[in-house]
């Protein structure tokens, strides 16, 4: 140890600073917390770790340099207009950027493919909800109609502008029969099934049927109504006499 | 200003080198304006005729690298007339011409030297970091330098081994970018003359290459061993002597004879048991007929 040190001793130059340009530093301050640990816990092994601390020290040494090389009118910027020839040769540095160009290229074009794949899947989602929806909407449609050929509704909101008004006034039985109608149970599974089953073999001279009345116009019947011209959709309700009426009715009865 | 700190390198090798450090080599070359080449020596010369050749070539340092089995790659620095003298292993070699390396600087431009706060707090490594400084250092006013100060060497101590790295000053900011090229230097020994003399120190944490090699493979070798081992164990267990042992003495407690029975002998002959016929099963002759017919069909 001593000899090191006399060698050292012997051995030193004693020069300017400006000639031997030597920094001894410590880290720059990094960006990422740390913490106070330093150098110490650099993981050799850990590359990246290993190649930013080298990198901070660099950037310190030059942090602490440049201002003492600006003093000592040491020029550090090198003016555009100063050719001289560089330590890698022109055709070098023009290898290293093809080089970087292609593999932006290649990342571009990899992100680009990633996407379209993204995009296309997105449209098939999206086509095949819209196939989905008209679907529903045609099958409700088609429920509606059913439902009305049955009876069971007399609104014609699901046709709009058609003109199968003809249609709708078949077999308007009475609102009050549509409101109990089948329970709720029944009405669930038509919901869900559909009106199916046999069709063509359902009768239609059934009791129902036969003592329906309701397509009965008393005015049309004893054509005594207004012509036909004016609102043929409306129907008035059965009036039932008041009390009076009635009892009178009653009275006369007996 | 005129040149006043006249340091002369020289840097050169002896056979057997491979592509890499001819490289490396020529790079320093490039980035040393204050360097001179010289050919290649070889090997059968004692090590401190290298002393002459300086000499001749007027030069006060040198470099001077030796490569051995054509595997590892030994990095000699040194204060030629006097000492002293650092013997080096060398490994991790990038050069300047790799892709990944995109910095650039002038040709002879002076660069900046950062050191490891570590290097001040041994001696040897004081000393070490002293000899970098003359060797590594463009002088003033050199006549082949350029007069600006645009790239920076780093000499950082991890897993105790130097590590070099070049980067080259793009903004005042101090963003860099490297240029390469780097490599990393494990020492051996400190000699206090140049190329011979006392050691004044030596690294304990130095494992040569050939010791490295060696340890990998006794290392397999110790494997394969105790594999080998165990499977000798195991089959003098299975063929190994069954000790005999002897007999329990408790065993013969819970033994209960069973009792003698009087000794019958049979005078009578038993009545003949009566011979119930089997329908089911057909009579021997008709099985044997059966049997002929079978024959006869196959």
């Amino acid at each position: 140890q001593d000899g090191l040190r006399q060698r050292l001793a012997e051995f030193r130059q004693q020069l300017a600073w400006v000639e031997r340009l030597d920094v001894s530093a410590g880290q720059a301050p990094e960006p990422l917390p740390q913490g106070a640990a330093g150098k110490g816990a650099v993981d050799p092994e850990n590359d990246f770790q290993r190649e930013m601390s080298f990198y901070r020290q660099a950037q310190a040494a030059v942090l602490e340099a440049l201002p003492r090389l600006r003093k000592l009118q040491v020029p550090t910027r090198r003016p555009d207009d100063y050719f001289a020839e560089m330590a890698k040769s022109d055709q070098q540095m023009q290898k290293i950027r093809q080089k970087l160009k292609s593999k932006q290229e290649a990342m571009e074009r990899s992100e680009k493919a990633k996407q379209l794949r993204a995009m296309r899947k997105y449209g098939k989602k999206v086509q095949t909800e819209i196939l989905q929806r008209r679907q529903k909407e045609k099958k409700n449609m088609l429920n509606a109609v059913k439902k009305y050929q049955k009876g069971l509704s007399d609104k014609l909101d699901f046709l709009d502008e058609e003109q199968t008004s003809s249609q709708g006034n078949k077999k308007g039985s009475a609102n009050q029969w549509t409101k109990k109608g089948p329970n709720a149970k029944r009405r669930y599974k038509n919901q869900k099934f559909g009106f199916g089953g046999k069709k063509k073999g359902s009768k239609w001279n059934t009791k129902e049927s036969y003592d329906d009345v309701s397509s009965f116009r008393s005015k049309v019947a004893h054509n005594k109504g207004p012509g036909r011209a004016g609102k043929g959709g409306k129907k008035a309700l059965n009036k039932r006499p008041g009390k009076r009426a009635r009892q009178k009715m009653k009275n006369r009865a007996r | 200003g005129k040149w006043k700190n006249k340091e002369r390198v020289l840097i050169f090798s002896s056979r057997g080198i491979n592509f890499r450090t001819r490289h490396l080599m020529q790079d320093l070359r490039t980035l040393m304006p204050h360097s001179k080449a010289d050919t290649k020596m070889d090997r059968k010369d004692q090590l401190f005729v290298i002393n002459e050749v300086c000499e001749m070539k007027n030069c006060n340092k040198c470099i001077f690298f030796e490569a051995k089995k054509k595997q590892d790659l030994y990095m000699w620095l040194s204060n030629t007339p006097q000492g002293p003298s650092a013997k080096f292993l060398v490994q991790n070699v990038h050069t300047l011409a790799e892709l990944k390396m995109t910095g650039n600087c002038l040709r002879g431009s002076r660069p900046l030297l950062s050191f490891d706060p570590t290097f001040d707090k041994e001696p040897h490594y004081a000393l070490l970091k002293e000899l970098f400084i003359q060797i590594f250092s463009t002088p003033q006013y050199h006549p082949k330098s350029q007069p600006f100060v645009d790239h920076v060497f780093t000499f950082t101590i991890t897993d105790e081994r130097i590590w070099f790295r070049n980067y080259q000053i793009i903004e005042e900011d101090a963003s860099l970018v490297e240029i390469g090229p780097r490599f990393v230097m494990n020492l051996i020994k400190i000699f206090k003359g140049s190329f011979g003399g006392s050691t004044l120190y030596e690294n304990p944490h130095y494992q040569s290459p050939n010791m490295h090699r060696r340890m990998i493979r006794l290392s397999v070798a110790a494997k394969f061993r105790e594999k080998q081992q165990v499977k000798e164990v195991q089959e003098i267990k299975k063929k190994g002597s069954k000790v005999l042992m002897e007999g329990d003495p408790t065993e013969v407690v819970f033994e209960t004879p069973a009792e003698e029975k009087p000794v019958e002998i049979q005078l009578v002959k038993p009545e003949s048991k009566p011979i119930v016929k089997d329908k089911k099963k057909p009579r021997k002759i008709q099985r044997k007929k059966q049997k002929k017919l079978f024959r006869t069909e196959a």
